[in-house]
């Protein structure tokens, strides 16, 4: 069976809005956080994103696990890239550096150095930003869309009826995915199995995991097969489907979808005029003396 | 005359395209309107091919080679799509998890009605006399997924109701509810036959479907008919040991018959009241801040234990056998195995001392082979090579599956992957088995024999096992847990915790026959017998 995100019905912004509406906000979000690398105006898509997570009321606690796992993610491939200095060279050519660290010792004649530059202090900055506004939208939605309504919005959306039914399915296997994993997990290591103890090569390894993968595979396969069953089983398919539910455009989600187009059209505007590229402030470089 | 009927079945046969032999064999038989039919058979028998023939998923979804035919009401729908078919025939699956696709009540009845495209007023109307005819109007707003077992069927049979079937389909409705939540929906069931609907109902626990009088009972095996008639004929017609009869029926037939052994359980151990093997102190746990689901739980296990817990869905009774091997560390309080706290413990290292066997099987199958799959688990423990094979060929055989060894384990059938399960963790030869939901999708004949053979079984010191089935109870274990709403109800001796018929009922369990005829008997047996038994007591 599958199970839902866990939404509940909450007094806030984003579910003041139709979920149509909301998508349509998202993904123009989206797309313009994507077009930019200048943290000015990322700034202020991480400000929405972040103004939407206050008023979302979806508390610490609920959302703490999926927002650890992906600052964690951030953090670490933010710090990579500037600890090696790459990534960013395609949207930077000259480096202004600020310090340079020398490790106290060689390794067969490479002695490591970290060169801290304005260009990558600021591009980490900006990746950080640019990667945290996403997410943060991106993690609301399963808080905020009622599972319920899943089919419905995409159908209004424009999908035809049997691909918004299986987008709504798609939804809600990702967290029964994740239940049947734990069962898995729970069952293995009541056989002794330990995940913590994989040891080996890589090829090795991965055929060590077999005792996990191996059932959580099967068991989405057959889950789909029943799936599938149960549906035929009601008539899914066979003509044009009648929505139980029922959602309408207020006056409110047309301006939001009026926003979230004026955003887009700005940015692309922005762009063509040559702005939004990737910028450290002038005052910055001339103190540096570049 | 038979175009008129709702069901005709003219020599029907199938072959599953995969496999050499069939699966049904030249059935014949029709049903009448108002008529319960029910059908029993040890898995494997083509019980559920032919259900899957009449409501065309099979030549639909399972291809095979089909031969005679299908007329509902006069009509033959070979050439129907499913959509058709499904408005005259009904199915509810075994497991109603199979079967809600919607997140909420409303919206999974409503499933289907949408898909047919009727107006929309129309299907809240039909929607809403649904949940009222099962009287389950107070779910409408409810999340399918927070929904008890006995809820959960309810919602699916409403979500086929509403498309109003002439023809009700029912694969084992009974095997994943409490006993209260089963009598429940057979109560329905009649009440649905009583007012005009056809239902063929699957179910092996002959005894539990009794008390609705269905008006004619199939009895298959290996494909075939073997007795169609009512239910008077079914008692000389089919082995009691195949099928499970009425305890008095059972005693009667039993008679005749050399008296059964006398039970060993658990040989060469002695119960001891010294050092518990488990201990559970004030054990308090909650999945969420502020949801408590276990309240202060205190209780041994001690050498020499068959403990049967039984309880309600949703009683809180898997999350509290998780709580003997680690996989749940409790929220207050503390829990001892062997004398050691389970929060200083890894699950795999508890494993060793106490062997779990999960309610599904699908969940820890992976192995190419059942050897292998056997082997798994004394493997990770670091048993020699020579010892793994000895226990892996004894496991094979206490569940019947010897001749499987070399078979990949998912190509089996449910039954036999979840004697696979339960093999898996024999094998490692724990000194303490716990078992959740063991008998659970299986027929009574094999479940019946490998419970025997589990608690012969030497080597284990205590044994616990969940269970909806007091009979079960009845019959195997020495002490009986009652749990409801996260609490021990009741821990005692079988005969101490099941004369209680008013205790039984508060926590949704049903007395059965053979309880009946056992509390009848227990003066002069002093304690609880199968029904075999029971029928070589002298002064009966």
């Amino acid at each position: 069976m599958l199970v839902a995100w866990r939404y509940r019905k909450r007094k806030s912004f984003i579910q003041s809005f139709d979920p149509r509406a909301w998508l349509i906000f998202y993904a123009c979000t989206l797309v313009v956080t994507l077009f930019f690398w200048d943290l000015r105006f990322l700034l202020v898509l991480l400000g929405l994103a972040v103004f939407v997570l206050v008023t979302s009321g979806v508390t610490w606690k609920e959302m703490r696990r999926a927002f650890l796992f992906i600052i964690g993610f951030i953090v670490f491939f933010a710090f990579l890239t500037f600890l090696t200095g790459r990534g960013g060279t395609e949207v930077y050519r000259q480096e202004h550096l600020l310090v340079e660290f020398r490790a106290p010792f060689s390794l067969f004649g490479w002695t490591p150095v970290l060169k801290v530059t304005l260009e990558r202090i600021f591009f980490a900055a900006s990746q950080f930003a640019r990667i945290f506004g996403i997410a943060i939208m991106t993690i609301l939605i399963p808080y905020s869309l009622d599972p319920a309504l899943y089919g419905v919005t995409f159908r209004g959306l424009g999908l035809p009826d049997k691909i918004a039914y299986a987008m709504d399915l798609t939804m809600r296997f990702i967290p029964t995915f994740g239940r049947d994993f734990q069962l898995t997990r729970d069952a293995q290591r009541a056989r002794g199995y330990e995940l913590e103890k994989i040891r080996g090569g890589l090829i090795e390894q991965v055929r060590k995991l077999g005792p996990l993968i191996v059932p959580v595979t099967i068991h989405a396969i057959i889950g789909s097969e029943d799936i599938i069953d149960a549906m035929d089983l009601r008539a899914f398919g066979v003509g044009p489907r009648t929505w139980l539910e029922q959602l309408t455009y207020r006056t409110r989600d047309r301006l939001l979808i009026a926003f979230g187009l004026l955003l887009l059209v700005a940015a692309l505007t922005l762009m063509f005029l040559g702005y939004g590229g990737f910028w450290v402030p002038e005052s910055l470089i001339r103190a540096v003396g570049g | 005359m038979t175009a008129d009927l709702p069901l005709v079945v003219e020599d029907l046969s199938f072959r599953y395209r995969d496999r050499a032999e069939a699966a049904i064999r030249g059935l014949s038989f029709e049903a009448h309107p108002g008529e319960i039919l029910l059908i029993a058979g040890a898995s494997g028998c083509g019980k559920t091919t032919l259900i899957r023939a009449i409501n065309g998923l099979i030549p639909r979804s399972y291809k095979g080679e089909v031969s005679g035919r299908i007329l509902l009401f006069g009509q033959d729908p070979a050439g129907w799509p499913l959509a058709r078919i499904s408005q005259l025939v009904g199915t509810v699956l075994q497991d109603p998890e199979r079967q809600i696709l919607g997140t909420k009540v409303l919206n999974e009845v409503a499933f289907g009605l949408e898909n047919l495209g009727l107006p929309r007023d129309e299907i809240l109307r039909r929607a809403d006399a649904a949940l009222d005819y099962l009287n389950i109007a107070s779910l409408r707003l409810r999340e399918t997924y927070n929904l008890s077992g006995g809820e959960k069927q309810k919602v699916a049979l409403a979500g086929v109701l509403a498309m109003r079937p002439k023809i009700l389909l029912l694969d084992e409705p009974l095997a994943s509810l409490d006993p209260a939540s089963a009598s429940e929906t057979l109560g329905m069931v009649r009440r649905l036959a009583d007012e005009g609907m056809t239902v063929l109902m699957v179910e092996h626990r002959v005894e539990d479907v009794l008390g609705i009088r269905p008006e004619r009972v199939m009895f298959m095996s290996e494909g075939e008919i073997r007795y169609l008639g009512p239910l008077d004929g079914l008692e000389r017609a089919v082995d009691y040991r195949e099928v499970k009869l009425p305890a008095e029926v059972v005693i009667r037939r039993a008679k005749a018959d050399p008296p059964p052994p006398p039970p060993t359980i658990l040989p060469g151990v002695e119960r001891r009241d010294d050092e518990p093997l488990v201990r559970f102190e004030n054990v308090a746990f909650g999945y969420e801040a502020g949801t408590e689901v276990l309240h202060g739980i205190n209780l041994d296990i001690r050498r020499g234990d068959v403990i049967a817990v039984l309880g309600p869905n949703g009683a809180g009774k898997t999350t509290f056998v998780k709580h003997a091997i680690g996989l749940l560390k409790p929220g207050a309080g503390r829990v001892l195995v062997n004398g050691r706290d389970t929060r200083q413990a890894s699950v795999a290292e508890i494993a060793g001392t106490l062997g779990y066997v999960f309610q599904s099987p699908s969940h820890m199958l992976f192995a190419p082979t059942v050897y292998e799959e056997l082997a798994f688990g004394p493997r990770n423990l670091g048993h020699p090579k020579e010892q793994i094979e000895k226990e892996v060929k004894e496991a094979l055989q206490i569940v019947n599956l010897s001749d499987k060894e070399k078979d990949p384990p998912l190509a089996l059938s449910f039954g036999q992957q979840k004697r696979v399960s339960i093999a898996a963790i024999l094998a490692m030869r724990s000194r303490i088995l716990v078992m959740d939901e063991p008998t659970a999708g299986q027929d009574y004949q094999n479940y019946m024999n490998f419970m025997d053979s589990i608690l012969q079984m030497p080597g284990f010191e205590a044994i616990l096992f969940i269970t909806h089935d007091v009979d079960l109870a009845v019959i195997y274990a020495n002490r009986v847990l009652l749990m409801a709403e996260g609490r021990l109800v009741a821990d005692g001796s079988p005969q101490e915790v099941l004369r209680d018929v008013h205790r039984l009922e508060a926590c949704r369990l049903v007395p059965t026959s053979l309880l009946a005829a056992n509390l009848k008997r227990l003066e002069h047996t002093g304690r609880f017998l199968r029904a075999e038994a029971l029928a070589h007591v002298s002064s009966f």
